[in-house]
């Protein structure tokens, strides 16, 4: 999805100013959930660009989440909070990155949802240090006007969110990108031509599950809560999923734009009507768009080879 | 001290042996051609040379240092170039960007700036006759193309040696003729070549010296009149010859 | 349980995320049956497994129309297909949890020194029956031969003639009543509620790498040993680690293979 540059700058110009219109906070706190959901579609189109399909963001999430939540129930300023839901997130990406790097495809996937669900599990039962299933509560709120937290939030979210979107773009034109475009095209040539593939797709791990980590940790400042079933729960695995296959593979805009469009529209519309089935239609989006999208999964995993001896 | 050089190389895929115990000197610069009929080894030995496999047995060495064993991209970087016989393009890459990987990462060239590194691209793909096609992507190559696009690539590290595997096959007599003015021109720049193809003619032109391999050992070698005349090529060279 | 998603895998190279749910979707029918008309849960397996024959049928069409590589795309739209029918299950049953808890089979059985719970020990024979009698069906039907030789090599299948649609639509409505009557077993032992089909299909997925596809004797023994792993790891670190117990075994068991999906499957394509 290429959008003109000047479409951008209104819809930016848009969004900034819409608490300063009179939104009222329930509405801001749903467009912040939506810039999460967002942000997180493009941390996912992040791994997915070097061909590496993840259906465990919602370990990196979490991960971010306990971080910042634990670091602000002991006095660490928000921000240093935030960075350090971030860096937990980055760190979490390099070892599910390290321990799967022979992985690929199907079974990559399947170890990234493994490993989403050690994560959960880690957080119910060390109860000491996460609090166990009922989690953490009470997390302070974020700095600024007390009157108007939702604000604070919806600015963060936004902010957020234009930081991903600009990283991807510049991901796209770097190095990192050339990398993981080979690596994901044909990773075996890339390597014959100087590419580490390892050393790059755990790049892409660290980068995505940094930003993951930082929207959990920002989720955390939001609700005041987190807990395993809450943070860790697979619906932040495959919200992404749905949305990138939805929004179109390669680019980080589709995602987000989809991410949007259907969390507004399920939470918005769906749910008053149908509350027990809201979810329904995000299930049945990511069955149309696999049928119905050309290119679809298969485009954005890249190539099988055909062995030429 | 050889450029390139192959020791006892040995492989083995379960029970079937490609190559028994081949021994392969390479000299800066110089060009061999190898022979042999199919199932010989030949792309194997390319293979092994290159370090896309790991020989079963024996060493490989380049400029004297051991490299057997090492990652594909320690190859790349040391200035080992290599096409494939059925070209394999980047798919969802433009020409430009499969040009640009080898530039980029085989760090054989001191370009920081990418503005550079694009403009190294740009040149490779005119070197091969593809500069209009800069901007498209494999789907829309003919094979001519693509053949041309695959030595590019190959040259994108800047290699000190290039392993070709059937650059000249499957293309008409103008494009082959074009592919030896390439083997010269590489010639020219001090490019070691290691070239297989299926025509005897074509090899016995451009190369110092031929290599015949039969059932994964070496058959003859020597300088292409010598092997040429020897009566073991016709005894194993099964295929077409045309000169 | 993982009989019918190893069969799935193996026959059409589809990874049933969904499997887990189907299960579950068989456990409550199994309940409802069971509380509505008492009958014993034995007699409602079938009942069961025929009402989940329509939900194969969709998820077979559904796949039919999936692109390449099967695998990954199996696992998306399974995904989806298992939060869809987890929020049918949550708006049609409530988020409840409910047992089977059939007198008849709480009674404890004395085998010499061993006391069993008959609930068990019927469960287990029922299991073991049913794997036998797919085993049978496998290698002595006509359906059985089609299925395996598109396992191995689903092209080659084809041009022999074989209905590769067929055989893998066959597949699947086997796939979804083997699925439904082990949810009824499920019931009696477990509770079930929406949310449980996670840690089954684990389960599930686990079993059909460790036994190999097609192979079903394998696969008891591959879950006696799965059992076996799940109770030491949990007499050692506490009940709550059970279903992260099964993911680290999956993790490890992925990692080991290294990217192969089973014996003879690559993670992008054909088996062979």
């Amino acid at each position: 999805m290429n959008a003109s540059p000047a479409g951008l700058v209104a819809m930016a110009a848009l969004l900034v100013l819409l608490p300063a219109a009179g939104l009222p906070p329930y509405y801001l706190h749903l467009s912040a959930s939506a810039f999460l959901l967002a942000t997180l579609a493009s941390a996912w189109s992040l791994l997915a660009w070097g061909g590496q399909i993840s259906f465990g963001q919602a370990a990196f999430f979490g991960v971010g989440a306990y971080a910042a939540a634990l670091a602000a129930m002991h006095g660490v300023a928000s921000w240093a909070a935030l960075a350090l839901g971030a860096t937990a997130g980055a760190a979490a990406g390099a070892l599910v990155s390290a321990a799967a790097l022979r992985l690929s495809g199907a079974p990559l996937a399947l170890a990234t949802l493994a490993f989403a669900e050690i994560a959960r599990g880690i957080a119910i039962n060390w109860e000491r240090l996460t609090g166990g299933g009922a989690g953490i509560i009470g997390i302070p709120a974020l700095p600024g006007p007390t009157s108007q937290p939702r604000t604070v939030t919806y600015y963060l979210a936004l902010f957020l969110l234009a930081a991903t979107l600009s990283i991807f773009g510049w991901m796209a034109r770097s190095r990192l990108g050339l990398a993981l475009a080979a690596v994901r095209e044909d990773a075996e040539r890339a390597s014959l031509l100087g590419v580490n593939p390892a050393a790059w797709k755990l790049c892409a791990f660290a980068l995505s599950g940094a930003v993951t980590g930082a929207a959990g940790g920002l989720y955390a400042y939001m609700v005041r809560v987190v807990a395993p079933d809450l943070v860790f729960s697979s619906w932040y695995s495959l919200a992404p999923l749905i949305m990138a296959t939805l929004g179109g593979p390669r680019t980080a805009l589709g995602p987000a734009a989809a991410a949007v469009g259907l969390y507004l529209a399920s939470e918005l519309v769906l749910q008053p009507l149908v509350p027990a089935l809201h979810q329904v239609g995000y299930a049945l989006a990511l069955i149309a768009a696999i049928l119905f999208l050309p290119g679809g999964l298969g485009g954005l995993a890249g190539r099988r080879r055909n062995a030429a001896p | 001290m050889p450029l390139l050089e192959g020791r006892s190389l040995c492989m083995d895929y379960g029970r079937v042996r490609a190559l028994g115990g081949v021994d392969v000197e390479i000299e800066e610069g110089q060009v061999i051609g190898l022979l042999g009929p199919n199932g010989s080894g030949k792309t194997t030995l390319l293979n092994v040379l290159g370090g896309r496999i790991i020989p079963t047995a024996g060493e490989v060495r380049f400029d004297g240092a051991l490299v057997t064993g090492k990652p594909p991209w320690v190859f790349g970087r040391l200035g080992i170039g290599r096409t494939f016989q059925i070209p394999r393009p980047f798919a969802g890459m433009t020409a430009l960007d499969s040009a640009l990987v080898g530039v980029t990462f085989s760090r054989r060239r001191k370009l920081s700036r990418a503005a550079d590194r694009r403009r190294e691209a740009e040149r490779l793909l005119a070197i091969v006759g593809l500069a209009d096609k800069a901007g498209a992507r494999a789907s829309e190559l003919s094979l001519g193309e693509l053949k041309r696009l695959e030595l590019a690539v190959a040259l994108s590290t800047r290699p000190r040696i290039l392993l070709l595997d059937e650059l000249a096959s499957g293309l008409s007599p103008q494009a082959r003729a074009e592919v030896l003015g390439f083997y010269a021109r590489l010639r020219d720049r001090g490019v070691a070549i290691v070239a297989v193809e299926h025509s005897v003619g074509t090899l016995a032109r451009v190369s110092d010296r031929l290599i015949l391999l039969s059932g994964g050992v070496i058959a003859a070698e020597g300088p292409p009149s010598t092997v040429l005349a020897s009566p073991r090529v016709a005894q194993t060279y099964l295929g077409d010859g045309d000169e | 349980m993982a009989s019918g998603f190893a069969l799935t895998l193996g026959v059409t190279r589809a990874l049933n995320l969904a499997h887990g749910e189907m299960i579950v979707a068989g456990g409550y029918l199994g309940y409802w049956l069971w509380a509505g008309s008492g009958l014993g849960p034995l007699w409602l397996m079938p009942v069961a497994a025929a009402a989940l024959l329509p939900l194969g049928w969709g998820v077979h069409a559904l796949l039919r129309r999936l692109p390449e590589p099967r695998e990954l795309t199996s696992l998306t739209a399974g995904f989806g297909v298992a939060l869809l029918l987890q929020d049918a299950m949550r708006a049609l049953w409530g988020g409840d949890y409910r047992l089977i808890a059939d007198s008849a089979l709480t009674a404890s059985l004395r085998l010499g020194p061993v006391t069993l719970n008959r609930g068990r020990l019927a469960a287990a024979s029922a299991a073991v029956a049913v794997v036998a009698l797919l085993w049978v069906g496998l290698t002595r039907t006509r359906w059985g031969r089609a299925a395996r030789a598109t396992a191995l090599d689903e092209e080659a299948a084809a041009l022999l003639g074989i209905n590769t649609d067929l055989a893998g639509r066959t597949t699947l409505l086997l796939s979804a009543a083997l699925a439904g009557a082990s949810g009824v077993l499920f019931a009696t032992l477990h509770y079930v509620h929406p949310a449980a089909g996670g840690p089954l299909v684990t389960v599930s997925i686990v079993l059909a790498l460790w036994a190999g596809i097609g192979r079903m004797r394998s696969l008891l023994a591959a879950g006696v040993a799965l059992g076996l792993v799940e109770t030491l790891g949990v007499a050692w670190s506490g009940p709550g680690w059970r279903e992260t117990l099964v993911a680290a075994v999956l993790l490890l068991t992925l990692l080991a293979r290294g990217g192969s999906l089973a014996r003879g499957m690559t993670a992008g394509g054909r088996a062979g």
